[in-house]
């Protein structure tokens, strides 16, 4: 097993006005050679006069990045021969460099590392060289362009790492003001160090890349290149320290120069600058301009506005939306709807209009405005909607807006009450059809309110004067399959049923504020479900939700795929604000016994599910005898029920029932829709037990039939076979990274994997694969469809499998 | 000062003459690389002009009366400092043809006051050498005799002055660039306190050692252009703003100064050794304090300054390379090759020797036994000063220990005029003034003395001089009086 030792030169342009030793404008784009003068051009007889912008600038990253900061240092003059180097040398810093011994945290996959800082230190840019054709033409608009260089330790192992570090380091200068971090442009660039040898034998023969420029190209390039030299050493042979380029066209590195000739830069102190002090003024000058950095921002707006991470993540990308939400907050407007809105109405309009938040009609007076109208339910969402709009074509406040074309809500039940009453008067045989038990027209009553009030009455308040009037608790009972809801045949045999049997049975022994509304769902066993069914179960939940007149919904169940189901409606309904109850029985109840079997285990799982229903503990509870049982990592362990319970939750200390679902607001597909979605995102998923054996090739054939989600059953904390051979993984591994193939790791036993014991589980890791902690493989591919169905981009998907719950 | 010099240029008839009788002296002397007062006062011009829109409305009095002094005063210019308009040709074939496209911080001050730079004088290739012969673009011969040398490497500077072509002229002093020529010609030689007189404008030789330096006719021009010249320079951070109490202090004549008489065995030429006792006794018999004193450390200037300036001029020098400009070869298959070319076309052997010097003492590995050492040499010397400081003013002290010697194979090689650098470069390692004047003629030449003091004592140095010099009044070359008067005469 090999080792690779990463490091990287970071170089960003500091986006000063003028440039660091002359009064030139420092900017990208201009024609060539205009933005030049004596000094920054090299000629006879001028001299550097630094500019103590650059320097502050410079500081403010090594703070940032947690380094010593030097006191007193100075520069050098670094000497090479370059055509674009006006100078033929240039003024670095070498001796005491402005910054060291910091360090920058980053994570890869669960994996947390400290990356450590050796440098950083300042000096000036060169201009540029352009081949075209037989002539070689120079612009030095960049020379003497400020330019930090930040060296980190060989401390990062993959491409990955790398990538995220430059990511990471890219939202920080950009926070901080001091660079776009634009690689395409040039004004950050990245050179890559690396080296692989045997564990455990330190660094090999260093290889330097240069030519990275983009942060994707900074993980290809390097995990090309440790899969390169991993060949050679494999073969016996041994890694030429040298420099090569990386070839983006052909996806590999080459050659560029041998190292055995190594430069000799024969610095030397700079006479023409005199030592730079950093007084504590010059100190406290930098402190103050030390912003919240993205890392520590994303976590607080997780802490302290109880956001998802792909929420805070989005909101703290680039500073400016940071600070619009934090204002919108502070506001008075509720941080959940602000990052939801943010992310999905808003940032709808703004793409398609084309604008920047901040130069948007929506100041963030405005949308808090707009969402606390929307919370005090002054109006309801779908007129938010149409409020925000507005708030764009016409530029107004929301609140002249809706006064203008009112919108807003009746919220005084003293006023609706006359409606109320009035359509109970008009619909007799609806409200006797309620009170006899069925409580299928509340939907119906429900919408003659609003229709009388022009859409103005607020859904919710309606449906809770209803249900005082009619003195209504509403439990809906969904009947979903299996056995429970089955018969046996005369041969034997399970068929499926609707459940109207069970339900027979049970009327009259549940308290009289519990109504059934039994939807029939499908009349198949739960190992039959069906992509559709699935969309079929979560749009039925989804509409009762939304009716708001249920104090609690029951889902009955077959045992075979009940973890499955469970898990899955979680993902979608996990912050539901009432109890949703799975319940299943391993046998049907059986009309031909005796009475005394109304207690079968169908009838008293059933009973307690409804008892759990009508108990206001909301999110997803899977109610089994006397267990009230997490959706997630929910195992079916045993058949028989006589032998001891069937189900148990695997790695929790406490029951998961509530929590933040996968999409953000509310679900908007239609049943259609999520059939569809949820189709095809299981058909690019597979699940894979590894075993003894297997051999790599499977896997590949499984990508090459169109499998893009690999769930991989591994053993233990996730090990498997990954040294050269037939059996080993790492081929599939490596064919799978070329195809964007994502491996999300499980285990077979009960215990959390996070790669952490073994050096195979370190290599899987390396190869890119996806430790998914405490989930399931059940949890987890429901998760993973969920989030498919649910997302609109792989990098979504990627990101939200990876969130905490 | 007021008044002090009835100039040359205010007519156009007496311009005109001036212009004609400086370029017939020249023609023996090679003084000067470019002369042209028309060009310098359009140079002058445009710099007053733009001085004036910077402070429009913001008149000062004292100011005016300064500049009524300087009005149309000519100086000449070492061919090493920029002023625009002229070449800037550093003496060599690469920047034979380069004008420079910036004016000299410290030219520009003395234009600000209305002096006009007339003319370019040659100079040592880069202000490498002390005769002035290793120019690539002429010769400089010493007014006293012209088979040979001016001393260098401001040799055309102190031949401008001292053959009354101009009161006085810039030069550079980075081991002795400026007091070596001047007391080989007979003239007052100003090398100031490192970080008084912004450099920005002087061609780099070696950085940390050199300033723009003085030649003048009399201790009065020298100072009066020092203070002119002396500033804080926001384009040269290596200036440093002059304590304010010596800023003002007084160069009247001041006999009270404790001198110390350089001692021991100096290996002085016999001329020399005269006149150096000379100028001893004369100290002694104006009253003045003297006591003989040591400087060990001397021993190891030569060494320690030629690795420091050779290693700044290796990487100094590296920006020439024909492809912004100056020498370019009419061909070369890559840029390599174009550099290459340019750059062994373009520079003489002794640039070539001092480049390759500096290169190998700055290897990797290397820079403990030479670059390194050289530094705590250097520093050694500093407290060497320090400590003598302690006990005297001003330091006397010969400058060179042969007088003028001749052209060619006769004179000294490029080794002992190395060699010979060691009462010079001193000054230049420890950062403090240096002030080489005129201590008689001996054998029809003349000798020079120089006196040091601490950093920003240079009044100390003109008091000192002023009170020699009713003992030791200069004596200029016979065939060439003076081509300008002062106000009073």
């Amino acid at each position: 097993m090999y080792q690779s030792f990463i490091g990287l030169e970071i170089h960003i342009q500091l986006a000063t006005s003028t440039k660091v030793f002359c009064g030139c404008r420092a900017a990208f784009g201009d024609e060539p050679n205009t933005n030049v003068c004596p000094v920054c051009m090299g000629y006879p007889g001028v001299l550097p006069a630094l500019n103590e912008r650059a320097m502050h600038m410079a500081y403010l990253v090594a703070r940032a990045l947690n380094c010593t900061l030097t006191e007193r240092t100075g520069f050098e003059r670094k000497n090479y021969f370059y055509p674009d180097l006006p100078k033929n040398y240039q003024i670095s810093q070498y001796a005491a460099p402005l910054g060291t011994n910091g360090y920058l945290d980053v994570e890869f996959h669960r994996k947390k590392k400290r990356v450590r800082i050796h440098e950083v230190h300042l000096e000036e840019d060169a201009g540029k060289m352009i081949h075209a054709g037989d002539m070689s033409l120079l612009d030095y608009n960049r020379a003497g362009t400020p330019l930090l260089e930040i060296v980190t330790e060989p401390d990062m192992e993959i491409g990955e790492e790398a990538e995220t570090l430059l990511q990471q380091f890219r939202r920080m200068v950009r926070y901080l003001g001091v660079c776009d971090g634009n690689m395409e442009e040039g004004s950050m660039r990245c050179d890559a160090n690396v080296s692989v040898n045997l564990r455990g034998q330190g660094l090999g023969n260093k290889v330097e890349i240069k030519n990275l420029n983009s942060s994707r190209f900074v993980r290809k390039a390097l995990n090309h290149e440790i899969g390169r030299q991993e060949e050679i050493l494999e073969r016996g042979g041994t890694v030429v320290q040298e420099t090569r380029l990386w070839n983006e066209n052909r996806d590999l590195t080459e050659s560029m120069r041998v190292k055995e000739s190594a430069n000799d830069y024969r610095y030397f102190p700079e006479p023409d600058l005199p030592p730079f002090t950093a007084t504590p003024e010059f100190i406290a000058a930098v402190e103050a301009d030390l912003v919240e950095l993205p890392a520590a921002r994303r976590e607080r707006f997780v802490r302290e506005y109880a956001l998802s991470e792909t929420q805070a993540d989005f909101l703290c990308d680039e500073k400016p939306l940071a600070d619009y939400f934090e204002q919108t907050v502070e506001q008075g407007a509720d941080p959940t709807a602000a990052a939801t809105w943010l992310s999905t109405d808003v940032r709808k309009i703004l793409n398609r209009e084309g604008l920047a938040l901040q130069q948007s009609p929506l100041t963030a007076d405005r949308f808090a405005s707009l969402l606390m109208l929307l919370a005090e339910s002054r109006i309801h969402g779908k007129l938010a909607k149409q409020t925000l709009e507005a708030v764009f074509s016409e530029d107004k406040e929301p609140e002249v807006i809706i006064a203008e074309k009112g919108w807003e809500q009746i919220t005084d039940s003293s006023q609706l009450t006359a409606v109320v009453d009035a359509v109970l008067g008009d619909n007799p045989k609806a409200v006797e059809q309620i009170a006899s038990g069925d409580a299928r027209p509340m939907g119906f009553l429900v919408g003659q309110i609003m229709k009388r009030t022009s859409g103005r009455a607020e859904p919710q308040l309606v449906t809770s004067m209803l249900k005082q009037k009619l003195a209504l608790d509403i439990v809906h009972v969904l009947s979903f399959g299996g056995a429970i809801s089955g018969s046996r045949a005369a041969d034997g045999l399970i068929v499926p049923g609707d459940l109207r049997d069970l339900r027979d049975v049970l009327a009259g022994e549940l308290p009289d504020s519990v109504r059934f509304e039994e939807v029939t769902l499908g009349q198949f066993l739960s190992e039959e479900i069906t992509p559709t069914d699935w969309a079929t179960l979560i749009d039925a939940v989804n509409t009762r939700l939304r009716e708001g007149n249920a104090s609690g919904i029951v889902i009955a169940h077959g045992t075979d795929t009940l973890s499955y189901t469970a898990s899955l409606l979680y993902w979608f309904f996990a912050d539901a604000t009432i109890p949703i109850v799975l319940t299943a029985a391993a046998v049907p109840w059986e009309p031909v016994s005796e009475r005394a079997q109304g207690d079968s285990e169908a009838v008293r799982n059933l009973k307690a599910a409804v008892t759990r229903a009508t108990s206001n503990v909301p999110g997803v509870h899977v109610v089994y005898g006397d267990q009230d049982l997490s959706p997630l990592n929910l195992k079916f362990e045993r058949i028989d029920p006589t032998a001891g319970a069937p189900f148990r939750n695997w790695n929790q200390s406490a029951p998961v029932y509530h929590g933040r679902p996968i999409g953000a607001g509310p679900l908007e597909h239609t049943r259609v829709e999520l059939a569809d979605r949820l189709e095809r995102a299981i058909g690019s998923v597979f699940i894979v037990r590894v075993y003894p054996g297997m051999r790599g090739d499977a896997l590949i054939a499984l990508i090459n039939a169109g499998v893009r989600y690999f769930i991989l059953e591994l053993f233990d904390t996730g090990t498997a076979s990954l040294r050269e051979t037939p059996f080993s993984l790492k081929h599939a591994f490596a064919y799978g990274a070329e195809r964007g193939v994502a491996f999300f790791c499980t285990s077979q036993q009960e215990g959390i994997v996070d790669f952490s014991e073994y050096v195979t589980g370190h290599e899987l890791w390396k190869e890119g694969a996806i430790p998914m902690g405490t989930l399931t493989t059940e949890t987890v591919y429901t998760r993973l469809i969920a989030t498919l169905a649910l997302s609109d981009s792989t990098e979504d998907v990627l990101k939200r499998m990876e969130e905490e719950l | 000062m007021e008044s002090y010099w009835k100039t040359l240029l205010t007519t156009p008839e007496a311009a005109t003459n001036y212009r004609d009788s400086v370029r017939d002296r020249d023609h023996d002397l090679g003084a000067f690389l470019e002369f042209d007062p028309q060009r310098g006062c359009t140079a002058a011009g445009d710099i007053l002009a733009e001085r004036n829109t910077e402070t429009a409305g913001d008149t000062n009095t004292t100011d005016d009366a300064r500049s009524a002094a300087w009005a149309g005063v000519p100086f000449a210019v070492k061919d090493n400092i920029a002023v625009t308009g002229f070449r800037l040709t550093c003496g060599s074939r690469m920047l034979e043809k380069f004008s420079s496209p910036y004016t000299a911080t410290a030219v520009q001050r003395l234009c600000t006051l209305g002096a006009i730079p007339v003319g370019k004088t040659n100079l040592d290739e880069f202000g490498m050498g002390s005769s002035t012969d290793t120019s690539a673009l002429g010769v400089t011969s010493n007014p006293w005799d012209r088979s040979r040398v001016a001393g260098g490497s401001s040799g055309g500077s102190a031949v401008a002055v001292a053959a009354g072509m101009v009161p006085f002229a810039l030069g550079s002093d980075t081991g002795g660039s400026i007091r070596q020529p001047a007391a080989f010609c007979g003239v007052y030689g100003l090398k100031p306190t490192y970080g008084a007189v912004s450099r920005y404008g002087l061609v780099a030789y070696a950085s940390s050692l050199e300033s723009i330096a003085v030649a003048a006719a009399d201790v009065d021009t020298t100072e009066a252009v020092f203070r002119a010249m002396r500033a804080v320079d926001e384009m040269d951070q290596s200036t440093i703003e002059c304590p304010a109490d010596l800023a003002d202090a007084s160069g009247a004549a001041d006999t009270t100064l404790r001198i110390g008489v350089l001692g021991g065995e100096l290996g002085l030429d016999p001329a020399v050794a005269t006149g150096y006792q000379g100028a001893a006794d004369a100290l002694k018999a104006l009253g003045f304090p003297v006591s003989a004193v040591e400087l060990p450390t001397i021993e190891y200037a030569v060494p320690a300054y030629y690795t420091i300036a050779a290693a700044e001029a290796s990487a100094n020098l590296a920006r020439y390379t024909g492809i912004r400009y100056g020498l370019r070869p009419d061909y070369a298959e890559n840029p390599e090759e174009l550099v290459r070319t340019a750059r062994d076309q373009g520079f003489g052997p002794e640039v070539k020797l001092r480049i390759l010097l500096g290169t190998y003492v700055l290897r990797s590995g290397f820079q403990d036994q030479y670059y390194l050492r050289a530094q705590k040499v250097r520093t050694a010397i500093r407290n060497d000063f320090d400590r003598l400081f302690g006990e005297i003013d001003v330091l006397l002290m010969p400058v060179f220990p042969t007088p003028a010697f001749p052209h060619g194979d006769a004179g000294l090689t490029p080794f002992q005029q190395k060699i010979a650098d060691r009462f010079t470069t001193t000054a230049n390692l420890a950062g403090i003034p240096a002030l080489a004047l005129p201590a008689g003629v001996e054998a029809g030449l003349p000798v020079g003395v120089q006196v040091l003091a601490p950093a920003f004592h240079e009044h100390r140095l003109f008091a000192v001089a002023r009170a020699l010099a009713q003992r030791l009044p200069r004596a200029t070359p016979p065939d060439y009086p003076p081509l300008w008067r002062k106000a009073s005469e």
